[in-house]
């Protein structure tokens, strides 16, 4: 009796040390990352080939929606994450400005343009993805141009990417309404267009290429790897230029285990990781590593010119006047 | 825990009567182990819930209550939360209970087919039926594409919308009332029906004034747990839902804490209460109409004797057959050609499928395996543990009726009957800071998932155990306490052996439930501890339908696989456990 007890008390003990036994493994990581779910989940795999010591744990959402998560946390006094991987430079000066990113002086951009990583190395372009127009195969209309989509063919058939979810859509937003010949009227016609925003590029191109609506707001690779795979999808840099993020990878300051963030910086920046981005369909940040296969060496891209500093001082008011106008 | 233990060990030593001393310890404590665990996972979470709300930080406040109710995305949620709600249930309950009449009291065949499928959609998770209903419309509907006859370009599926959601959860509850109405039916009084003919009304005017008068405890009774269902669900509001901007409360909440994190966890409490307090008004409105009147059935006799339905009989089994078509095997065939579909847009063919998706979430992707994992070792946990308990729970419960067994037994059914998104903020609110004393932190990890889940659905094994208790004869158990056997004897020699088959039905019903869980463990997982249900989420949101669907299809198969393999435990079962059997 007395034996059997024994072991009815000691079964919850057992219980707990095993719980923190799991709780104190080898050197996590902590990744907040924007990156699609399926690129984020090899760029890891890939990652930890290099570094096995390393366990990576990752959130995956999009920009807007990690730097709100991000706002919480600053606010709360317990920021989680030691690296972040997102898209645009607009959003890392954000942080970089609040103190909240630390410098890596010693990251090696050789091989990097100079305007794709911060003079203050705080922040390391990774690629550059522009955003233009994508479309359904079977669609009616085959448009060239921005202004095209706010046209009477184009009502209630386009979706974009939401700026409050999205960080490449954001810079676009805010790019776009700084811009004399587009401004906010821009959005004002594509709302009363009936266009919708929805969470993400991922979701725009889905709509797409299924045909829940013809036309979309979106950017390069995706439209152009889903074309590749067979998706009845076509894309259009239209000429009067393309937005163009960086997808830029930063430390934070309170980065608990900063060794690792730095060793994932390392690995991005990396041939390894240049390679890796090509692979899945990127145009990567060193010009060495190599044009994806929709991008031709000829190709003209024209990217349009946009002020950071300025996008910096409005995007904030910029997304919450979005919020109010396409309603979240 | 270990505690209570010791004490009980050292009052044991001082001396006592003799008897006392051999027989009562070892009861006393898996008594008291058995009550901890009961108060760890129900009263405790409950208890915390509130005291955020009326006490945060440990002092009275109104504040968060006041914040919460200022907000006019409060009343939008509540508004539409009360709307798929009230919606949902008279769709279910009119649905439910003319399948109920039709297969209870006609003489249609194949019933026990009929039944197995008709209830399947219960056993299927809500997000997957959102899922594969989603494949069903639209210009993307594979099925539509292959027949040719898809919507232009630019249509907008139409099920994301109030309606949408409203017909989707009527089906998915609309078995719940069938079963209840259907339990209710086995009791109709022969001789009332009976005489009702004889005195030359019609079978309508039966149906009318004699059999639905009588059914009505039965669908009162169904509609409030149905009521409460559709106000607590998670899966099919947010697939549905979210891309139309139409947030009920539990979307609202999870919109709010994926958004702001910890920070916002005083703002979503109040918000869980709400949700909470209007499930509760469902219930109690039950308890209210089903006192005005008394409805209790004197006799029991014969089952009815069977409506002939002469030449309409074919076109009913037809109807009947027609319906699991649309409820069952269209959606889940939509599902089936959207895990083959290669990539977006592309119309599928012989040469196009692939199980490309299959191998994907199953190989590559590092999540989805994880999810597999984690998901799989939950639900044999959670369904272990529960059965654990269960056990001498349901033995106090059962066989030693006293009013702190009855507390007990509503204690455990308070986690299930209360929507999942009330225990998953309680969890959070408990868990948040390391445990004290042990300094054990489980939030961001997998511990926290299996807290709720234990939590949550102990109950489903706690009822089909008390109800094996109760078709037990208790003689065999006193033999053995006259005899000597101490009562962890008894449990392990004669009570556990003979409660075992509806004890383990009742682990299987919670390993299939938890197995593609969604509403709490949305709510509760960090990276690493991901569940079936949240990888599924994760993909349909980032637009990777294919993927979504490939992981679906396979635990559609499981449950399915696991619902005909558990008909062989059904001999040792009493009526009504394994809620697929007829």
């Amino acid at each position: 009796m007395i034996h059997s007890l024994k072991r009815l008390a000691l079964a919850p003990l057992a219980f707990a040390a095993g719980l923190t036994v799991s709780a104190a493994q080898a050197e996590t990581l902590m990744l907040y990352t924007s990156q699609p779910e399926a690129d984020a989940s090899k760029t890891i795999e890939e990652f930890r080939k290099v570094n096995p010591g390393i366990d990576v744990q990752v959130y995956r959402s999009g920009t807007s929606d990690i730097l709100s998560k991000l706002a919480a946390e600053f606010a709360a006094g317990a920021p989680q994450p030691d690296v972040l991987f997102i898209a645009d430079a607009v959003s890392m000066e954000l942080l970089k400005k609040d103190g909240r990113l630390a410098a890596y002086k010693e990251a090696n951009t050789t091989g990097f343009p100079a305007e794709s990583y911060d003079v203050d190395k705080t922040y390391f372009g990774s690629k550059l993805i522009t955003t233009g127009i994508a479309y359904n195969t079977g669609a009616a209309e085959k448009p060239q141009h921005w202004s095209d989509l706010t046209g009477s063919a184009y009502k209630g058939m386009l979706v974009m990417p939401s700026p409050l979810y999205s960080g490449a859509a954001a810079y676009q937003l805010s790019g776009f309404a700084a811009k004399p010949e587009l401004g906010w009227a821009y959005f004002e016609k594509l709302k009363t267009n009936d266009t919708i925003a929805v969470r993400g590029n991922g979701a725009v191109l889905k709509s797409v290429a299924s045909g829940e609506k013809p036309y979309g707001i979106l950017v390069d690779f995706m439209a152009l790897n889903a074309k590749a795979k067979g998706s009845p999808i076509e894309f259009v840099f239209p000429e009067e230029g393309v937005p163009a993020v960086t997808e830029p990878v930063a430390m934070l300051s309170t980065a608990k285990n900063p060794a690792a963030a730095k060793k994932f910086i390392d690995f991005i920046l990396s041939d390894a990781g240049q390679k890796l981005a090509l692979s899945q369909g990127y145009l990567p940040a060193k010009e060495s590593a190599g044009r994806p296969s929709w991008l031709p060496a000829d190709a003209k891209i024209k990217i349009m010119p946009i002020d950071i500093k300025a996008v910096l001082e409005r995007t904030e008011e910029d997304k919450s006047k979005f919020s109010k106008l396409f309603g979240g | 825990m270990a505690g209570s233990i010791s004490r009980v060990r050292s009052s044991s030593d001082i001396p006592m009567s003799v008897p006392m001393k051999r027989n009562l310890p070892s009861e006393w404590v898996l008594t008291g182990l058995v009550v901890a665990v009961v108060v760890i996972l129900s009263i405790l979470p409950m208890l915390r819930l509130v005291q955020e709300i009326i006490a945060p930080g440990g002092r009275l406040s109104v504040a968060a209550v006041e914040a919460g109710l200022s907000n006019p995305a409060t009343w939008t949620a509540t508004w539409h939360s009360l709307v798929v709600g009230f919606g949902g249930t008279i769709l279910a309950v009119i649905f439910g209970t003319a399948v109920a009449i039709l297969v209870s009291l006609t003489d249609v065949r194949g019933r026990s087919a009929f039944v197995l499928c008709f209830v399947t959609p219960l056993m299927i998770a809500p997000q997957v039926t959102a899922l594969a209903w989603l494949q069903l419309f639209g210009p993307a509907s594979p099925l539509l594409k292959l027949l040719g006859i898809a919507p232009p370009l630019g249509t907008r599926n139409p099920l994301y919308s109030a309606q949408g959601i409203i017909l989707l959860l009527g089906v998915q509850y609309g078995p719940l009332v069938f079963l209840m109405v259907r339990a209710g039916l086995r009791k109709l009084p022969r001789e009332l029906v009976e005489a009702g003919l004889a005195g030359g009304a019609s079978r309508w005017t039966v149906l009318r004034t004699v059999v639905l008068p009588l059914m009505t405890p039965s669908i009162i009774g169904a509609s409030a747990l149905v009521f409460v269902s559709c106000v607590g669900n998670f899966g099919i509001p947010a697939f549905l839902g979210i891309p139309a901007n139409y947030l009920v409360l539990p979307t609202l909440i999870y919109q709010r804490l994926a958004g702001g994190g910890p920070a916002v966890l005083a703002e979503v409490a109040f918000l869980s209460v709400l949700i909470g307090v209007i499930a509760m008004a469902g219930i109690v409105a039950q308890d209210i109409i089903s006192r005005r009147r008394d409805y209790r059935i004197a006799t029991t006799s014969l089952p009815v004797e069977p409506f002939e339905l002469g030449r309409y009989r074919m076109l009913v089994e037809a109807l009947m057959w027609l319906i699991i078509c649309t409820i069952l095997v269209l959606p889940l065939l939509g599902l089936f050609l959207t895990s083959l579909v290669p990539g977006y847009g592309i119309p599928l063919s012989f040469k196009t499928a692939t199980l490309s998706n299959y191998s994907f979430v199953l190989f590559e992707h590092a999540a989805a395996k994880n999810a597999f994992f984690n998901s799989t070792i939950l639900s044999v946990a959670a369904a272990i543990f529960a059965v654990l308990i269960a056990v001498p729970l349901g033995y106090f419960i059962a066989w030693r009726s006293s009013w702190w067994s009855k507390v007990l037994n509503l204690t455990v059914e308070l986690p299930y009957a209360l929507p999942g998104v009330v225990l998953a903020i309680a969890a959070l609110l408990m868990f948040l800071k390391p445990i004290p004393l042990i300094n054990l932190q489980i939030y961001n990890t997998v511990w926290i998932i299996l807290y709720a889940y234990l939590a949550r659905f102990m109950v489903l094994a706690l009822r089909p155990t008390v109800s094996g208790f109760h078709q037990i004869d208790r003689s065999l158990e006193e033999a053995a306490q006259v005899a000597g056997a101490g009562f962890i004897m008894r449990l392990r020699t004669i009570i556990f052996p003979m409660v075992a088959p509806v004890a383990v039905a009742g682990g299987l019903l919670i390993f299939m439930t938890a197995l593609s869980e969604l509403t709490v463990s949305a709510l509760l997982w960090s990276s690493g501890s991901e569940t079936i249900g949240v990888v599924i989420f994760s993909f349909e949101q980032g637009g990777d339908s294919s993927y979504a669907a490939a992981i679906s299809m396979m635990t559609v198969t499981l449950t399915f696989l696991l619902m005909i393999a558990s008909n062989f435990l059904a001999r040792h079962l009493p009526n009504g456990v394994l809620p697929w059997r007829d």
